[in-house]
């Protein structure tokens, strides 16, 4: 295996760039998410009183649903590599001194918590099935 | 000890405790860890007696134990001093403790600023608990509703707002020390995906605190304005609204649940790990439920306002994220649970704490997802049934774990191992004492005892309950005051533990034993999560001073700051001896909360003077000193700086994080600002004066100008013209008065009376935010212009500089904020 | 065991005030969701406890590391997302959740005050009917409480109908309740509100449709006024307006048929002549806080006239 081969094997599996920040990305998004939903939901019914439809409020929060969604869909793009990774199984393999085990870890958490936060996102527009109006 | 190198002697030296009463001016991480630890326990067991005459006084129907006023003040001191006397600062203190060995750190980055932190918890702490003895303790419960606590209560209100203010204050310290501890003072090699999970979580909290304990600041810093000067901003009668507090104060409340139990857990992931000697089976699990669960507990916070008629689609968003919120809580279980099935368990008194805590953990989970479902939290709000909700999530999440890691962690302070007899009878006391007492309370609950009644009538049918719940309240009291007594008999003739006593595989356990003050005795390179099971030669390594930073030649206390992710060594710093200056200035900030709960205006003034000259005092004398040297051998051939300024240095990012903090108290603020627009159908009212455009015009202007010019005093000083910059930083002082003056100017002159309405009053509230940060800033700047002028601060050595322009972004962009929004909004309306 | 222990629990208790003793539309929905969960809340408690157990206890250690990944992924992730979804979408749809066009049966407009409950139903002929710690609903009806407050926060509560809504100065809440059973029950102040948070109950008495139109008939009579001369001497009608007699204090409970309720002083003692007689000299003794000053100055003959005419209120 040549040289260049052997780093692009490396970055496949691990990828650059992943830091911290690129790790708490998909928990901003449901933060903007659910933050947008709450407050967009309670100016709307704070202004229009209590017996106004939701129509308006629900095609506003499907659509900052699937924006949120894509977005998280995203960033999951850069990080589906180490989907084939068991989470305990390789653990060992984790504890390789190098950058690039520290970028394939932050890669891992960054995928799980894509996960969590598109579950979340999920959560939170369940309610608009239900709700009629702003009682 | 007897020390056998030089080096090792040197070192003694250096970080050797001050003797005989000197020892209260002690900050290393060791000393005020302990204090930090013993103070809460002994808050802790004052909530405790409290909750004992809660217990006492609903054991029996109708019972005249306690007077109704008393009762009250009992059960608010009762959840006021668990919540931010023990909880809170056991984190605080725990990490404080134990987190450099962790790390491989010899301290923690700011060491003088813990110790600060410690003497404001404690001055704030005793305060607080001593008003109940003066019959003047808060009374309105610890969520302080207004109005009645604004219109209807005493001086309690005032010492219940104060004095947790300042520990606040503390709060906010510690985290700023730990997540830069976490962040910057890993030893080498410790890349940020072989940090012991504890760090993790440490991290995370940290993090937490910094958005979820600014709002409640704001909170109060809008109610004392009410009780003290009469702003009425939850006033109905003047515009205002109760339930703006509810929001800011459960955007704290909420994700602070969180904040107590992520800690005591990261305490389960270091001990499970030891007794099932082998990894975590699942590391990034656990980071990505602890980060998860993070970023989800601030979306929780109205599910303690059910109730309070918000309309349905809120409720419904707030009750999903309760929800989720469960998913990634359950996962750190299972992880555990998997790890003990795949390792070989040794049995030992932490490991039945770990037991008793899941068992009793998961029953509050199980609730908490029961009540997370709006409609039926419309019953069971304010009942019994919650009461026993919280508490199996506290003592299941929090206090049992940190019972384990009392445990766990005395022989690594102590040199001493706790009694496995006592340990196993405080356990099943304290387990036993405690199901009795709170089981039952569910079905109280059900049975309709709402929360907060100092009395019921025999014929509701509740007593059998009640009584028993009692019985087991004191049974558990028991349990931990066996535990305490086996913490605090003499134990003399014990023998002293053997290093690694549990043989544990993380780094905290490398020390010898009884441990060295200056933590290891030189910082090895790091090469996985359990170190001390991977390589067998790291002990001798450490102990041959082979490893970084052996010595201490210079006779200064060092420790090694590493980059974030990968931990390649950076800067060598020199971190503050002992120092009384803490202690005064905190003494100085007590003075100024203290008095002003009496309205001693002259005297807060003078505290305020202490504090302030106590403070620059200690800035000047201890922080950003110029070393004799630039560099330094770190102890293998390499030089590594002993001063760097800006985004690498550790003081700049306590300023970002510090300021983080600080900005998300002032979006709390304007939060207010909209939050009363929302609720009013007309704001700003039509019949009363806004400050106009043009004064906050100008004041934008004006901050704007400051800013640029001490931006430009931090470049031209590097350019070598430090001449220049003090003209620059002087115009900027000059032009952040213009700015703060030309502010007050435009309510001031339009005349904006903030006890007439709430919008005049949330227009000065922010008005007086800014100038008051404006002022700090002009200090700062007066600061860095006496440097300059006596050489502490050069082109070479601009540490303070680059930490005061980043003050100024932050104040810089708050400024501009409040002048668009109070002179803009109106506009637009 | 568990469920045997509840039993007789349920069964010892006074049900007048308890939530697993329902009487109302909402209160049994949420009756049964309590039961389902608790039931499922025991089971997963036991499973993962045993889990716990077994692993700490057991002999036989998993060797693959994909046993704990599996192990981590279903009993962390998989089930618990599922569960939990279920869980939102049927919870969630207990909200009560009425349409624009939904007119309620009837409304009755709740103030709380510190402490006690004043009631305004809609008489016979469209009139406000003022009264005090009491409740009468008719059996059936889908009833709206219109909430609200003068000093601080109250909640409103009574466990075996449904579910509590806080009463908030500034604010106006409304709740809904539909009672399906007759009989007496218990309603409180849920939210801490000050020293005699404790002494904030009353009465709610489901009626029979029937039983319910004849006491809104009577209690839209102005009162008897015989004897009311020593109740307008002490200054009783500054603060309470008794219809008929005296009718400008609006400060405290109305007290018009007073003699009818079945408690005196917001739930807290029943309605006899010696309870009349200690709550006038000393409210504040009983109810500590209560905005009613103390008339232990009264000599004992102007007192039993009061006492006399209040006990003729019916």
């Amino acid at each position: 295996m040549n040289a260049n081969r052997a780093h692009d094997e490396v970055e496949r599996e691990t990828g650059h760039g992943t830091d911290l920040w690129r790790v708490i990305a998909a928990p901003i998004v449901w933060a903007l998410h659910f933050l947008f939903c709450y407050i967009y939901g309670a100016i709307y019914c704070e202004k229009l009183g209590r017996d106004a439809p939701l129509d308006d409020a629900r095609i506003a929060i499907i659509i900052a649903t699937v924006f949120a969604l894509a977005l998280i869909a995203l960033s999951t793009v850069h990080l589906w590599r180490v989907r084939g990774r068991s989470l305990t199984d390789n653990d060992f393999e984790f504890e390789h001194n190098t950058p690039e085990e520290r970028h394939r870890f932050l890669s891992h958490v960054a995928l799980m918590l894509c996960v969590l936060s598109a579950v979340a996102v999920i959560y939170v527009a369940i309610p608009m099935l239900y709700l009629v109006n702003c009682r | 000890m007897i020390y056998k190198s030089a080096e090792e002697r040197q070192l003694a030296k250096v970080w050797e405790p001050p003797k005989g009463w000197r020892y209260f001016s002690d900050v290393n991480n060791s000393t005020i860890g302990v204090w930090y630890i013993s103070t809460a326990f002994a808050f802790m067991l004052f909530g405790g007696a409290l909750a004992l005459l809660i217990r006492l006084q609903l054991a029996v129907p109708e019972n005249t134990l306690l007077s109704a006023n008393l009762y009250n003040q009992v059960f608010t001191l009762h959840g006021t001093v668990m919540m931010f006397l023990f909880a809170v600062p056991i984190f605080e203190a725990v990490a404080i403790l134990i987190l450099p060995a962790m790390l491989g750190a010899r301290d923690l980055p700011f060491p003088r600023l813990s110790s600060f932190g410690y003497w404001c918890f404690l001055i704030g702490g005793v305060f607080v608990c001593g008003s109940i003895f003066f019959d003047s303790a808060p009374d309105a419960g610890w969520f302080m509703y207004p109005p009645l606590s604004t219109e209807q209560s005493g001086i309690g209100a005032d010492i219940w707002l104060l004095g947790l203010s300042f520990i606040e204050v503390a709060s906010i310290a510690a985290a700023v020390e730990l997540i830069v501890g976490v962040l910057k003072c890993r030893a080498p090699g410790m890349h940020i995906n072989l940090t012991p999970l504890y760090g993790w979580y440490v991290l995370i909290v940290g993090a937490m605190i910094l958005f979820a304990f600014p709002p409640l600041i704001a909170g109060d810093y809008l109610f004392e304005l009410e009780r003290a000067f009469d702003w009425p901003f939850f006033d109905v009668s003047r515009g205002g609204d109760p339930l703006l507090w509810q929001h800011l104060f459960w955007i704290f409340g909420h994700p602070e649940v969180y904040i107590i139990f992520l800690p005591a857990i990261a305490l389960l992931a270091m001990i499970v790990p030891t007794f099932t000697q082998r990894p975590i089976a699942g590391y990034s699990w656990i980071v990505l439920s602890a980060l998860g669960t993070g970023f989800l507990s601030f979306g929780l916070w109205v599910h303690h306002m059910f109730t309070t008629g918000l309309p349905a689609i809120s409720l419904g968003f707030f009750s999903a994220a309760s929800e989720a919120v469960a998913i990634p809580t359950g996962i750190q279980i299972f992880v555990f649970i998997a790890t003990v099935m795949m390792g070989n368990v040794v049995r030992s008194v932490p490991m039945l704490f770990c037991l008793g805590a899941l068992a009793t953990f998961i029953v509050g989970g199980l609730t908490g997802v029961m009540i997370a479902v709006a409609p039926f939290d419309f019953q069971v709000h304010d009942t019994h049934f919650i009461v026993a909700h919280l508490h199996y999530t506290l003592i299941g999440g929090m206090l049992f774990p940190v019972m384990a890691g009392v445990q766990y962690y005395y022989p690594f302070v102590t040199a001493k191992v706790l009694s496995w007899r006592l340990g196993i009878w405080s356990f099943w006391l304290m387990f036993g004492g405690f199901n009795i007492g709170f089981l039952p309370m569910h079905f109280t609950g059900m049975l309709g005892m709402p929360r907060r009644v100092f009395t019921y009538d025999a014929d509701r049918g509740w007593d059998l309950l009640n009584m028993v719940s009692t019985i087991g309240a004191f049974i558990f009291a028991a349990g931990f005051l066996v535990m305490v007594w086996d913490c605090v008999r003499p134990k003399g003739r014990d023998k002293d533990a053997t290093r690694n006593v549990w043989n544990a595989g993380t780094l905290e356990w490398a020390g010898r034993v009884p441990a060295d003050n200056w933590g290891m005795r030189s910082i090895p390179q790091i090469n996985s999560r359990y170190p001390l099971w991977d390589d067998k030669t790291l002990l001798e390594t450490i102990d041959q001073g082979r490893g970084l930073l052996p010595s201490a030649e210079e006779g200064k206390r060092e420790t090694l700051v590493t980059s974030v992710l990968d931990a390649k060594p950076l800067q060598i710093l020199r971190v503050a001896g002992p120092s009384w200056l803490p202690m005064i200035s905190a003494f100085g900030l007590g003075a100024v909360f203290i008095f002003a709960t009496w309205k001693l205006w002259w005297l807060t003034l003078a505290g305020g003077i202490v504090f302030l000259v106590a403070v620059l005092w200690w800035l000047w004398t201890g922080t950003a000193v110029i070393p004799e040297k630039p560099t330094k051998d770190v102890g293998d051939g390499r030089q590594m700086p002993l001063y760097v300024a800006g985004v690498r240095s550790t003081g700049w990012w306590a300023m970002f994080i510090t300021m983080t903090g600080d900005l998300t108290a002032y979006l709390s603020l304007l939060f207010g600002y909209f939050f009363f627009w929302t609720v009013h159908e007309e704001f700003p009212p039509a019949h009363i004066e806004g400050p106009g455009w043009q004064w906050p015009a100008v004041a934008a202007l004006l901050t704007l100008l400051t800013w640029a010019l001490t931006l430009g005093a931090r470049l031209i000083n590097a350019r070598g013209r430090p001449g220049l910059a003090q003209v620059l930083l002087a115009l900027g002082l000059v032009a952040a008065a213009a700015s703060g003056l030309a502010l007050m100017a435009g309510p001031w002159t339009n005349g904006l009376d903030p006890t007439e309405h709430t919008y005049p009053a949330i227009v000065w509230a922010l008005v007086v935010w800014i100038v008051l940060h404006l002022a700090a800033g002009m200090i700062m700047q007066a600061y860095c212009i006496a440097r300059s002028r006596f050489r502490k601060l050069t082109p070479e050595h601009d540490a303070d500089l680059w930490n005061v322009t980043l003050y100024w972004h932050f104040t810089g962009f708050c400024g501009l904020l409040t002048a668009l929004v109070i002179g803009g909004f109106p506009l637009v309306q | 065991m568990l469920l045997a222990s509840s039993a007789v629990l349920l069964a010892a208790c006074n049900g007048e005030q308890s939530m697993l003793h329902p009487a109302g539309e909402q209160a049994e929905g949420l009756a049964t969701l309590f039961w389902v969960m608790a039931a499922a809340g025991v089971v997963i408690w036991c499973v993962v406890m045993g889990a716990a157990i077994y692993a700490v206890l057991g002999k036989k250690r998993p060797r693959s590391e994909r046993f704990a990944d599996r192990f981590i992924f279903f009993g962390g992730v998989a089930f618990p997302t599922v569960t939990l979804a279920a869980l939102l979408v049927f919870g969630l749809a207990l909200l009560p959740n009425w349409a624009g066009g939904d007119e309620p049966d009837m409304r009755v407009h709740v103030t709380g005050e510190q402490f006690w409950w004043r009631f305004a139903y809609k008489g016979p002929s469209g009139e406000r009917i003022e009264t005090a710690n009491e409740l009468h609903l008719p059996v059936g009806a889908n009833v709206e409480f219109v909430l609200d407050s003068t000093d601080v926060i109250h909640s409103f509560w009574i466990p075996a109908l449904g579910g509590k809504m806080d009463l908030i100065p500034g604010r106006t809440n409304v709740l809904r309740l539909k009672p399906t059973k007759a009989g007496v029950y218990r309603g409180v102040c849920a939210e801490f509100c000050g020293p005699s948070h404790a002494f904030m109950a009353f009465p709610a008495i489901v009626h029979p449709v029937a039983d319910f139109q004849s006491w809104l008939e009577a209690e839209a009579l102005p009162a008897n006024p015989a004897g009311s001369e020593a109740f307008i001497a002490a200054g009783c009608g500054g603060c309470h307006t008794v219809r008929g007699v005296s009718e400008a204090g609006s400060v405290g409970p109305d007290l018009t048929h007073l003699a009818r309720r079945r408690t005196l002083a917001a739930g807290t003692m029943p309605m006899t002549r010696q309870a009349l007689e200690d709550w006038i000299a000393a409210p504040s003794h009983i109810k500590p806080g209560a905005r009613m000053p103390d008339f232990a100055a009264l000599d004992d003959e102007q007192r039993d006239a009061i006492v006399q005419f209040l006990l003729g209120l019916q």
